[in-house]
C-alpha cells in the first residue's frame, strides 16, 4: 500500500516562439474572410476610439463640472466638518484589507515578463491616443514622447531581463505592485491640481489652491500607509497568534464592519451618561452573569430532555414578551426583550456545545461578548444623534449606492440562503410559505416594491412607529434581492449529489449539522457564477431607488448637477463618469468571482 | 470461527425478521430473516437488483423499510429519531461510491463526526484521525482533498472516515466496485485487517475471493428473498438451491 516514489517528469517541449509577423499572420490574416473581419473592425474601432477621444476632449466639454461636483458625487450633502468620519471608516477598511492581504497570505506573483507587456501595451494605448486625438500638434507631441518613453522601457525591460533560455525568472508580489501602483496614485494627488473649485456645502469654493487634489491628497496618503501599514503588521502577527484564530476573527470583523461603519457615517450617539451607569451596564452585567451561569448549566453533557425543555420555555416566554409589547400589557424596555429572545436561541443551541469544560465556558464566553456587542449597539441607536444632517435622505451619492447595495447584499445573502433551504425542504409548510414568498415576489417589479416601501408602508405601521426612508429601501431592496438569491442558491442546492446527504447521515450527523457542513458550503462554490452576476445586479440597479426620491449617483449626476446655475445643463460629462465608476466596481466584483472560483474549485476534480 | 459458534457464544449485533421493504409497486425485500452475531463477518451475494443494498441500507434506515423489524445492538430501528441517531453513531457505512465530502480535506471529512456528534476535543480527534490513516495506510494524504486522491485511496479515506466514529458495526455497499482492478486489493486488504481485529462486518460483494477467504457467512440474495445462507464452503462447493448454482455458474 505505499505510495509510488515521485517520478521525474519531463517538462512539456516548449512551443516553438513566434515573431511577432507571424502571430498578426496566423490570428489576424489566415485566410479570406479573417482578412475581411480584421479589415472591418479595425476600420470601426478607429473610427468609435477617434469619436470618443472627440467627445472627451471637445472644447465643448466642461469637466469642470465633474470635477467640481467630486464631492457631491461621492457623498452629496454630508457636513464637510464631519468628513473625517467617512475618512475613518476608509481607514478601518483599509487596515482590515492589509490585514487580510497578510492572513490569507496573497501570494501571486506577476512574472517581469508580464509587466514589461503592460508597460508596452501602455506605451502603444499612449501612442494609438497620440495618433487618433483631436489634439495640437504640439501637444501631439508630447503624447508621442510620453509613449516612446513607455515603449522604450518596456522593451528594454522585455530584452533585458530574460534570461538566456528567453524566460523570464524574475518576478514581483501581486501585492506590492499593487501599493506600488497606488502609491504613484496617491503621489500624483500631491503634484496634479484635479479640479479647480470645489462645492462645499452648497457654497463654490473657488480660491487658487484650493482644488479636490488638495483637500484629499493628504487623507488618501494616510489611507495608502494604513494599507501598507496593516500590511506588514500582518505578516508579522502570522508569527505570534494561531492563523486560524486571526482568519476567525477577521471574518467576524468584515461580517461586522457595514453595520458598524455606515452607524459611525450616520450617526454620533450622546450618551445620557449617568443613565448608562444606572441602568444600562447593570443590565447588561446582569445578562451577561445571569446568562452565562444558565447556559453554561444547560451545556452540561447528559442534561438530555430537561435542557430542551428549558430552552423552549425560555422561548415562549421571549416571544409573549413581545406579545405583551404589542398589546401594552407591561413595560418593558426593549432592550430586555431583545436579550431574552438571544438567552433563548442560545439556550436552544446549548445542547451542540455539550463537551468538555473548556469548551461549555468558550460557549459560555462567547454568549458574554454577544451580549456586549448587542447591549452597546442597542444603548448607541436609541441615544440621540448629534450629527446633524441636511435633507431627507442626507446621504447620497456614490455612498449612498455602496451603502444600499452592501446592506441589501449582506441581508438578503442568509435570507436567500433560508428560502432557498425552505423550498426544498421536506416540510410541506417551510416549502410552501417559501415557494409563495419567492414566487409574488418575482412576479411584482422592484419599482414597485421600493415604492410599497417607501411610500404606503408608513402608512400601515402603528402610530408613533416610524421607519427611515433608507431603511425602507434597505428593506425593501432585501426582500426582494433575496427571492432571486433564493433560486440562485437553489440550483447550487440540487446540484449535491445525494451519495453527500447519505454519507453524512450514515457518520450521525444532524439534519443542522449536515446542511450546514456539508449541503450549503457545497450548494454555494456551485452557485458561485450566479451569486456574483446577481451581486453586479444588485450594485447596478441601486440606482433605480433614485425614483423613490435618494439622490444616488445617477440622479445626482442627470439631474443635481445640470441644474445647477454655474453648469446648466451639463450632462453628458457626469454620465460618463458614472458609467466609469459604475464599470469599475462591476468589473473588479467580476474579476474577483473568477479568482474566487479558481481557488475553491481545488478540491473538486 | 465457524457460524455456529458464533450464534452459540456471542451476543446478536443485528436481527431482521420478516422485512418488507417496497420501492413504488417493486417489492425490494420480501420476508428478509436473519441474525448477525457479534465480531462476524458476513457477505450477501447475489445478481444485480436482487436488493443486497437495499437491505444493508435498511439497516442503518438510509431506506426505511415498510414491514417486519431490524433490531440494532438492541435497539430497534423505527420512525424516532433518537433511536435512529443513536444506530448511526455506532453502524459505519462504506459507499459503492466513496462519497466523501470533496469540499474539506481528507483529515476534516475524518474528524467532522467526531468533533460534532461524539464531541471530541479538536486535537484529540485529530490525533485519533491520524492514527487511522496511519492504518488505511495514507498518513501522508491528510491535508489534501479528496479529489486529490485515487479511487483506492479515497475508499480507504471512507473506512476510516467510518471508523472515526468508532463503530460497533461496519456495513460495506460494493465498496470495489468502482475501482480500477489494480486498486481493488489495497481496499480489500484493509476490510480483511478490519474483519480479523474482530470488527462486526456485513458486506455486500462482487469479489469472491474475499468472500470465500474473509466470510463467516454467506448470504445468497435474489429477488429480495434469502435463497440460500451458509459458510463459504459450503456455499461455494456444495450449495443445495439450483438458483445459487445459476448464479455461481454464471461468475465462476
Amino acid at each position: 500500500m505505499n505510495e509510488p516514489a515521485t517520478i521525474k517528469v519531463e517538462s512539456r517541449p516548449k512551443e516553438p516562439s513566434r515573431t511577432p509577423r507571424e502571430w498578426i499572420r496566423k490570428n489576424l490574416f489566415s485566410n479570406t474572410p479573417n482578412t475581411i473581419l480584421t479589415f472591418i473592425f479595425g476600420a470601426i474601432s478607429i473610427y468609435a476610439i477617434r469619436e470618443l477621444l472627440g467627445f472627451i476632449l471637445s472644447g465643448e466639454r466642461r469637466w469642470g463640472a465633474v470635477a467640481t461636483n467630486m464631492r457631491l458625487l461621492m457623498a452629496q450633502g454630508y457636513p464637510a466638518n464631519q468628513f473625517v468620519r467617512v475618512w475613518f471608516t476608509l481607514g478601518c477598511l483599509m487596515a482590515l484589507s492589509g490585514l487580510s492581504l497578510a492572513t490569507w497570505r496573497a501570494s501571486g506573483r506577476l512574472s517581469l515578463g508580464k509587466i514589461s507587456t503592460w508597460t508596452m501595451n501602455l506605451g502603444g494605448g499612449l501612442a494609438l491616443f497620440a495618433i487618433l486625438a483631436p489634439i495640437s500638434w504640439a501637444s501631439r507631441l508630447g503624447w508621442i514622447i510620453a509613449a516612446a518613453l513607455f515603449l522604450l522601457v518596456g522593451l528594454s525591460m522585455w530584452f533585458g531581463l530574460r534570461d538566456s533560455e528567453k524566460r523570464f525568472s524574475g518576478s514581483v508580489p501581486t501585492v506590492w505592485f499593487t501599493y506600488g501602483f497606488l502609491g504613484v496614485l496617491v503621489l500624483s494627488l500631491w503634484t496634479v491640481p484635479y479640479g479647480h473649485y470645489a462645492f462645499v456645502d452648497g457654497e463654490l469654493i473657488a480660491e487658487t489652491g484650493r482644488t479636490v487634489a488638495m483637500s484629499t491628497k493628504l487623507p488618501f496618503t494616510v489611507m495608502w500607509l494604513i494599507l501598507v501599514g496593516s500590511y506588514l503588521i500582518g505578516t508579522q502577527v502570522r508569527q505570534w497568534i494561531p492563523i486560524g484564530r486571526t482568519k476567525a476573527v477577521l471574518i467576524g470583523l468584515w461580517f461586522l464592519s457595514p453595520f458598524v461603519l455606515n452607524w459611525i457615517v450616520l450617526r454620533d450617539p450622546d450618551f445620557d451618561y449617568a443613565h448608562i451607569a444606572s441602568t444600562d451596564i447593570p443590565l447588561a452585567l446582569m445578562f451577561a452573569i445571569g446568562g452565562g451561569l444558565v447556559l453554561y448549566l444547560l451545556s452540561k453533557p447528559d442534561l438530555g430532555e430537561i435542557g430542551r425543555i428549558v430552552a423552549i420555555i425560555f422561548l415562549i416566554f421571549a416571544i409573549f414578551n413581545w406579545v405583551a409589547a404589542f398589546f401594552g400589557w407591561y413595560p418593558m424596555l426593549q432592550k430586555v426583550r431583545i436579550s431574552f429572545v438571544l438567552l433563548a436561541l442560545a439556550a436552544l443551541v446549548a445542547p451542540n456545545f455539550a463537551a468538555d469544560k473548556k469548551t461549555r465556558l468558550r460557549f459560555v464566553a462567547s454568549w458574554i461578548g454577544l451580549i456586549a456587542v448587542s447591549h452597546w449597539l442597542i444603548t448607541a441607536i436609541n441615544s440621540p444623534s448629534t450629527l446633524k444632517l441636511q435633507g431627507p435622505t442626507y446621504l447620497g451619492g456614490f455612498s449612498l449606492t455602496l451603502f444600499v447595495a452592501v446592506l441589501t447584499l449582506l441581508l438578503s445573502f442568509p435570507l436567500g440562503v433560508l428560502l432557498a433551504l425552505g423550498r426544498t425542504s421536506t416540510m410541506p409548510i417551510a416549502r410552501v410559505l417559501s415557494t409563495a414568498y419567492i414566487e409574488s415576489i418575482r412576479g411584482v417589479p422592484l419599482i414597485t416594491i421600493l415604492f410599497f416601501f417607501s411610500n404606503i408602508l408608513p402608512l400601515f405601521l402603528p402610530e408613533g412607529m416610524e421607519i427611515a426612508e433608507l431603511a425602507a429601501i434597505v428593506t425593501g431592496y432585501t426582500l426582494f434581492s433575496a427571492a432571486y438569491l433564493a433560486e440562485n442558491v437553489r440550483g447550487g442546492l440540487q446540484s449535491v449529489m445525494r451519495g453527500q446527504y447519505e454519507a453524512a447521515d450514515a457518520i450521525g450527523l444532524t439534519t443542522s449539522q449536515r446542511t450546514g457542513f456539508i449541503v450549503i458550503p457545497q450548494a454555494l462554490r456551485v452557485s458561485i457564477p450566479p451569486l456574483v452576476g446577481q451581486a453586479i445586479g444588485v450594485f447596478k440597479e441601486t440606482s433605480l431607488v433614485a425614483i423613490v426620491g435618494a439622490f444616488d449617483l445617477l440622479r445626482i449626476a442627470a439631474y443635481v448637477v445640470p441644474s445647477q446655475t454655474e453648469f446648466l445643463g451639463v450632462k453628458r460629462e457626469g454620465l460618463l463618469l458614472i458609467s466609469v465608476i459604475y464599470f469599475i466596481v462591476a468589473f473588479s466584483m467580476s474579476k474577483y468571482s473568477q479568482k474566487l472560483e479558481e481557488r475553491v474549485g481545488l478540491g473538486e476534480r | 470461527m465457524s457460524a455456529e459458534t458464533a450464534h452459540t457464544t456471542r451476543p446478536d449485533m443485528i436481527v431482521c425478521e420478516n422485512v418488507d421493504k417496497w420501492f413504488g409497486d417493486f417489492q425490494a425485500l420480501k420476508g428478509v430473516t436473519a441474525t448477525i452475531a457479534e465480531q462476524e463477518v458476513v457477505v450477501v451475494l447475489g445478481p444485480s437488483g436482487s436488493g443486497k443494498s437495499t437491505w444493508i441500507r435498511c439497516i442503518n434506515r438510509l431506506e426505511a423499510h415498510e414491514k417486519g423489524t431490524i433490531v440494532v445492538d438492541g435497539v430497534e430501528l423505527t420512525n424516532d429519531l433518537r433511536n435512529i441517531e443513536k444506530i448511526r453513531s455506532e453502524v459505519g457505512m462504506v459507499f459503492q461510491q466513496f462519497n466523501l465530502f470533496p469540499h474539506i480535506t481528507v483529515l476534516d471529512n475524518v474528524t467532522l463526526a467526531p468533533k460534532w456528534v461524539r464531541k471530541m476535543p479538536k486535537a484529540e480527534a485529530e490525533n485519533k484521525a491520524k492514527e487511522l490513516l496511519e492504518m488505511v495506510g495514507i498518513p501522508e494524504q491528510a491535508s489534501k482533498y479528496p479529489g486529490q486522491l485515487s479511487g483506492g485511496q479515497q475508499q480507504r479515506v471512507a473506512i476510516a472516515r467510518a471508523l472515526a466514529m468508532e463503530p460497533r458495526i461496519m456495513l460495506f455497499d460494493e465498496p470495489t466496485s468502482a475501482l480500477d482492478p489494480e486498486m481493488i486489493k489495497e481496499v480489500l486488504d484493509v476490510m480483511r485487517d478490519l474483519a480479523l481485529g474482530g470488527m462486526t462486518m456485513m458486506v455486500v460483494t462482487h469479489e469472491m475471493g474475499f468472500a470465500r477467504e474473509v466470510a463467516d457467512r454467506i448470504f445468497f440474495l435474489e429477488s429480495g428473498e434469502i435463497v440460500e445462507e451458509g459458510t463459504p464452503e459450503h456455499f461455494f462447493t456444495n450449495p443445495t438451491e439450483d438458483r445459487t448454482k445459476l448464479f455461481l455458474s454464471q461468475i465462476l
